[in-house]
């Protein structure tokens, strides 16, 4: 790839970079949140018996792209 | 033991709380959140966020180190080192004592040791008591530190071949002369689940051994009550706590335990007003020392026969058991068949899928979101249940998506049929990859990747959206 435009991602900004043609035509700001978000979870996780929710959470968020309508709240039993 | 005061454990995200050094006087940092777990010139290894560690000494509070993947209550030991990365954190931080789980978390399987994927409860036993001993001391001096072991919470029910919970904590605090971490919202909930009464578990433990305690909130699921730290501190563990302060000679820390993630639930304030409650429990320290040494430590221990101590295979076979139990396979060790009927091990196996389903959540949000919109979440779970039968966890989500990763690629029918799936799935497992293994991935988008991302941030199939093609390279430096 000749024609490139690193994208430093902090706080890992030493270890990943992502690059893009020059001629790319989507946000490179949006990019570079998405991929600092992700980078900041690839780690160990704090420590407690009870219940992780991330799953739930996006579960209970998906919209059936049939009808468009909230799928059924599955998971939720805080 | 030094008395440092009332604290809580350390989240960014709660960073404006410890602003307030009157507030909160004690940093309680669980070390291995600032590692990753990566691929390095000799295999798998820890690495250490030194800059975070750093970050966490220059806060004015007191330092605690309190460890989550090392428990010293199992018989096989993480494979991976950690005592570098450890030592690190108590030589930047320089807490008065460090303390850890009295668990254990991995299961020998043949020459493997595979991870169990959550803290689980050791055998309580007389061999149990010694391994969790050796475990201690070799520990604490590799740390050169003090170390306290955690009270631990237990979602199985009792067993007529186990030390009462108070004698067999008793016991190792007794025989390891080490602290003991009183975490009394893990043995409230314990009582709660069919377990021994707090009072009769206090009754047994060596009071002047208690140097710190662990105040969380917690929540039901299925009938059980859970040390989820997920709100404010049950009254009724606000009054175990208030009993028994003054009770404890040598107390030095107060510490609540809340997770980030239910903090905006809860509110900032709320967990403020927490920590007053917090402070008017530390004001009841008795200024007298109190005479906590006695002989009741070790009732019990005599009538299980300290002969039997040195039986390792007493320990591991009890690991090996529960693990079996956990992963749906037949318990071969008659002595513990019976764990397949207790109810608490369905609550363990639905807790340990929550969190391996949470951490690919977490790193594979996206390939997540679309795995759900297309096959919905009745097929995504039986999808996830297929992975785990097939792969035992990992505590560090990179290596968890990735595997979840390899996974779903070998089911090419999958991938190439749904939309968007091939590219979502690629570009996210080329994050992981270059963080863990230092690879670089070259990746061709057929969209704009943040159109897609936006719409399944809104939950929705991306449908409709425009051709635009383009290449990305992502690459460790």
């Amino acid at each position: 790839m000749p024609s490139i435009d690193p994208q430093p991602l902090p706080p890992r900004g030493d270890r990943v970079r992502v690059y893009v043609t020059r001629e790319v035509a989507f946000d490179l700001q949006k990019m570079t949140r998405v991929t600092q978000s992700i980078l900041t979870k690839v780690g160990c996780g704090g420590c407690h018996s009870g219940r992780f929710l991330e799953f739930q959470m996006i579960e209970d968020y998906v919209i059936n792209p049939k009808t468009l309508e909230p799928q059924e709240v599955v998971g939720a039993q805080l | 033991m030094r008395e440092l005061g009332v604290g809580l454990v350390y989240w960014s995200d709660l960073a404006p709380l410890f602003e307030d050094v009157e507030l909160v006087g004690v940093l309680e940092l669980e070390p291995q959140t600032l590692w990753e777990k990566v691929v390095g010139p000799h295999g798998l290894c820890y690495r250490g966020n030194d800059a975070l560690l750093q970050r966490v000494a220059q806060l004015p509070q007191a330092k605690l180190l309190h460890g989550v993947a090392q428990p010293v209550g199992g018989s096989a030991d993480d494979p991976l080192e950690y005592i570098a990365l450890w030592k690190r954190a108590v030589e930047v931080l320089d807490p008065a004592w460090v303390s850890e789980h009295l668990s254990f978390n991995r299961v020998r399987r043949g020459a493997h040791i595979e991870e169990a994927g959550f803290l689980l409860p050791p055998r309580q036993s007389p061999a149990g008591v010694a391994n969790a001993v050796r475990n201690i001391e070799r520990l604490s001096q590799a740390l050169e530190r003090p170390l306290a072991f955690e009270t631990g919470v237990n979602y199985l029910q009792r067993r007529a071949d186990e030390l009462d919970d108070g004698t067999f904590f008793g016991a190792v605090a007794e025989r390891a002369h080490c602290g003991i971490l009183l975490d009394l919202h893990n043995l409230w909930c314990n009582e709660r689940n069919g377990r021994q009464r707090v009072s009769e578990v206090l009754a047994r433990l060596p009071l002047d051994q208690v140097w710190e305690i662990h105040l969380a909130g917690g929540m039901e699921l299925d009938g059980f009550w859970l040390d989820a730290h997920s709100g404010l501190v049950p009254p009724e563990v606000v009054d175990l706590a208030a009993g028994i302060i003054p009770l404890l000679p040598n107390l030095g820390a107060l510490i609540f335990e809340i997770l980030p993630e239910h903090l905006p639930r809860i509110g900032v304030d709320a967990v403020h007003r927490q920590l007053d409650v917090l402070h008017a429990l530390w004001r009841l320290r008795s200024s007298r020392r109190v005479v906590a040494r006695d002989a009741r430590a070790p009732q019990g221990l005599e009538s299980c026969g300290l002969g039997n101590a040195e039986q390792h295979d007493d320990v591991e076979a009890w690991e090996t058991a529960l693990g079996e139990a956990l992963r749906g396979r037949t318990v071969r060790d008659a002595r513990f068949a019976d764990l397949r009927d207790d109810p608490g091990v369905a609550v363990l196996h639905q807790l340990i899928g929550d969190a391996r389903r949470s951490s690919l959540a977490r790193v594979l949000r996206y390939t997540t979101t679309l795995l759900l919109i297309h096959l919905g979440p009745n097929e995504v779970r039986a999808l996830l249940d297929a992975y785990f039968r097939e792969q035992a966890p990992d505590p560090f989500t990179a290596l968890e998506a990735d595997y979840f990763a390899r996974f779903l690629r070998s089911r090419a029918e999958l991938v190439e049929h749904l939309p968007y799936l091939a590219e979502t799935l690629a570009f996210e497992d080329a994050l992981v990859r270059a963080t863990v293994y230092g690879t670089a991935t070259d990746l061709a988008w057929s969209t704009d990747p943040t159109a897609l991302f936006a719409e399944l941030e809104n939950g929705r199939a991306p449908v409709g959206l425009p051709s635009v093609h383009s290449a990305m390279r992502v690459c460790a430096e």
